[in-house]
């Protein structure tokens, strides 16, 4: 039997949308929504895997509500071979996410779990790390380079210190990051072919967790820019302005 | 007919992934190909990986067997990034077509696979420098010798021609018996005696050579003859009513990119202490155009089912279509020149670009006089 990949992604705003807030929460209705991209770095990598060793599967899940439906299509239009839709209208912090996609990992035996570094809306970074700690399994973040021989993934990441190499035997956790692969597009074939292929619905409510969240109100950050222009003609006499412009007006320096 | 109002998850992932394909592939360097006169051959084979190559051709030789609104989704959506590029890619499948609807057996699996691959281009040549909108007319021999046909003549206008490792559908006229003489071949790059015209010096549509294809007695295996001798203008006709479509679509995404632009512009811009927006003169123009544009893009859905379906109107719909469409996204595309003011006429605002590229639309794949020419033709013929 082959690896079994789960590529975990998630439905966000496309990035050149504006934001819309609606009785006091982000209103997603009306706005274009997409597959993340730091997802689709993970998605990518799952299938050069399943390229390389055809008898791999790869397993797209989602939590969330119906609407998730059309990310997991287009994860099904670019390649992945089914897909898992955990169904809720709540909004859920990403630790409790986390455990649900270890859980579904547990039952589906997985043998290696893919998510995004960061997240382009929550930007928690704490996603893959929890999943990991529910399974029990070691994660490698922000990697930058990854290549699978037998059970053996050896790649680089990204640390405080610089780059690392790593090397560990599967089960593991894979965080992603800008630039660790090229996503391919979805082809036309695969786009007629993702409605056929198998997406399985389930109840949030099964996996017997609540949302540790509780959500007061969204608002959207107004920036007021002052416009105020130091003359430049004279470079100590500037300075000095800007010294007491940003110590008395803006009280950004003490 | 279910086509009409909303898209299937299907077609809107289509569109998604052109429209996406052309924002991050195209767009960003289409000012720039404009400038260089530069075809992006790169670019446009990296679309065969998608299944762009053989949009409409059957999958048993890689084609991606869509209808013909997947087609204008398509079209439309690499339109959006450059129209030049996405209406070179239309003529390009409308070759693959050819080959898929009327080729046989031999010549599908000869030529499909390598067009699909993008490995060879697709380029076609009906039109001479005395016939164009009277196609019937055309002078270019092909003459049979043994098990070859001899073929001798100029071709004009031909988008693509001179591409390195082109396919050529060509039409010739094998008896004088008017457009029933007419028959089509296919022409290799290299063939001994083919030769092309210096690139013509265009108003718009530099992203793509145009050039004259002349032919001096190029000796061609008589397999290459697609059909039966004598349907070569009905070939022709049936590929233009989709390359009709796709001309249409491709006016479209250049006018909804303009309309975007123009958007932005508006809001950004200000004049007497206002948005450029908050003037009502300007928004009801801005609603003209949306509104235009997307009666125009949902009459080509219809026309577009209509082929797919082979009704028996089809091609009067398509002619509508391609009439309305190119006239409507070229005024579109003006309109968004005119409020971007001077900005508008300058090449890095991008917006000439798509006014000069579009305004030959309006042109080509039959004039929209031809157009009209059609359409009034099955209204009298109707009344007998």
């Amino acid at each position: 039997m082959g690896l079994r990949i789960l590529s975990v992604i998630r439905q966000v705003l496309d990035a050149e949308e504006s934001v819309r807030i609606k009785d006091g929460m982000v209103d997603p209705s009306s706005s274009k929504l997409v597959l993340d991209t730091m997802d689709e770095y993970g998605l990518e990598e799952a299938l050069r895997i399943r390229d390389a060793q055809p008898e791999t599967e790869v397993v797209a899940l989602a939590v969330g509500p119906a609407r998730c439906e059309e990310a997991l299509r287009t994860a099904l239009a670019i390649g992945a071979d089914r897909a898992i839709l955990v169904e809720t209208f709540e909004p859920l912090d990403v630790i409790t996410v986390g455990n649900v996609a270890a859980q579904v990992a547990r039952k589906e035996q997985s043998d290696l779990i893919f998510c995004g570094g960061q997240e382009a809306d929550w930007d928690s970074q704490a996603f893959g790390a929890a999943i990991a700690e529910y399974l029990n399994w070691p994660q490698l973040t922000w990697t930058t380079a990854l290549n699978l021989e037998g059970r053996t993934l050896t790649g680089t990441h990204d640390i405080d210190e610089g780059t690392e190499s790593f090397s560990v035997e599967l089960p593991a956790v894979i965080t992603t990051q800008q630039g660790l692969c090229e996503p391919r597009y979805p082809t036309l074939p695969n786009i007629m072919k993702a409605r056929k292929k198998e997406l399985r619905r389930e109840s949030f409510e099964s996996f017997g967790l609540h949302s540790r969240l509780k959500f007061i109100r969204s608002e959207i950050q107004v920036k007021e820019r002052m416009r105020r222009i130091v003359d430049g003609k004279d470079g100590s006499a500037a300075a000095q302005q800007l010294v007491e412009f940003l110590r008395n007006e803006t009280r950004v320096i003490g | 007919m279910a086509h009409l109002f909303s898209l299937t998850d299907e077609q809107q992932e289509i569109s998604n992934v052109a429209k996406k394909f052309a924002a991050t592939e195209i767009a960003p360097h289409a000012l720039e190909w404009d400038q260089a006169r530069h075809l992006p051959l790169n670019v446009i084979r990296s679309t065969a990986r998608l299944g762009m190559g053989g949009i409409y051709v059957r999958e048993d030789l890689g084609g991606s067997e869509l209808d013909r609104l997947g087609g204008v989704l398509i079209f439309e959506g690499l339109a959006t990034g450059c129209p030049v590029i996405s209406a070179y890619l239309s003529v390009h499948n409308m070759v693959a077509w050819i080959i898929d609807t009327f080729g046989n057996e031999s010549q599908r699996k000869a030529y499909l696979p390598r067009l699909c691959s993008m490995e060879s281009m697709g380029a076609y040549a009906l039109t001479e420098p005395g016939s164009g909108s009277d196609a019937g007319a055309l002078s270019t021999k092909a003459v049979r010798d043994g098990d070859t046909y001899v073929l001798s003549g100029v071709k004009q206008f031909i988008s693509g021609a001179g591409v390195p490792g082109t396919t050529y559908i060509v039409m010739a006229r094998t008896a004088d018996t008017g457009s029933r003489g007419i028959s089509a071949f296919l022409v290799e790059d290299g063939a001994a005696g083919l030769s092309f015209g210096a690139p013509e010096k265009k108003m718009g549509w530099h992203a793509q050579p145009t050039r004259q294809l002349i032919l001096e007695d190029v000796r061609i295996p008589m397999q290459n003859l697609i059909g039966e001798e004598g349907q070569g203008f009905k070939i022709a006709m049936g590929a233009l009513d989709g390359g009709r479509l796709n001309i249409a679509a491709c006016s479209l995404g250049g006018a909804s990119a303009a309309l975007e632009k123009t958007l932005r512009y508006v809001t950004d811009r200000h004049a007497f202490g206002k948005r450029l927006a908050d003037f009502q003169a300007l928004q009801f123009r801005l609603a003209d155009m949306a509104t235009e544009l997307e009666i125009a893009r949902t009459f080509l859905w219809r026309a577009a089912a209509s082929l797919s379906e082979r009704s028996s109107d089809a091609t009067v719909l398509c002619a509508m279509a391609k009439r309305f469409v190119t006239d409507v996204g070229f005024h579109v595309a003006n309109d968004a020149l005119q409020l971007h003011g001077g900005y508008g006429y300058l090449l890095e605002y991008g917006i000439e670009k798509i006014v000069r590229d579009l305004r030959v639309h309006q042109i080509l794949e039959g004039t929209n006089e031809i157009m009209r020419l059609i359409v009034s033709r099955s209204l009298i013929e109707g009344l007998k």
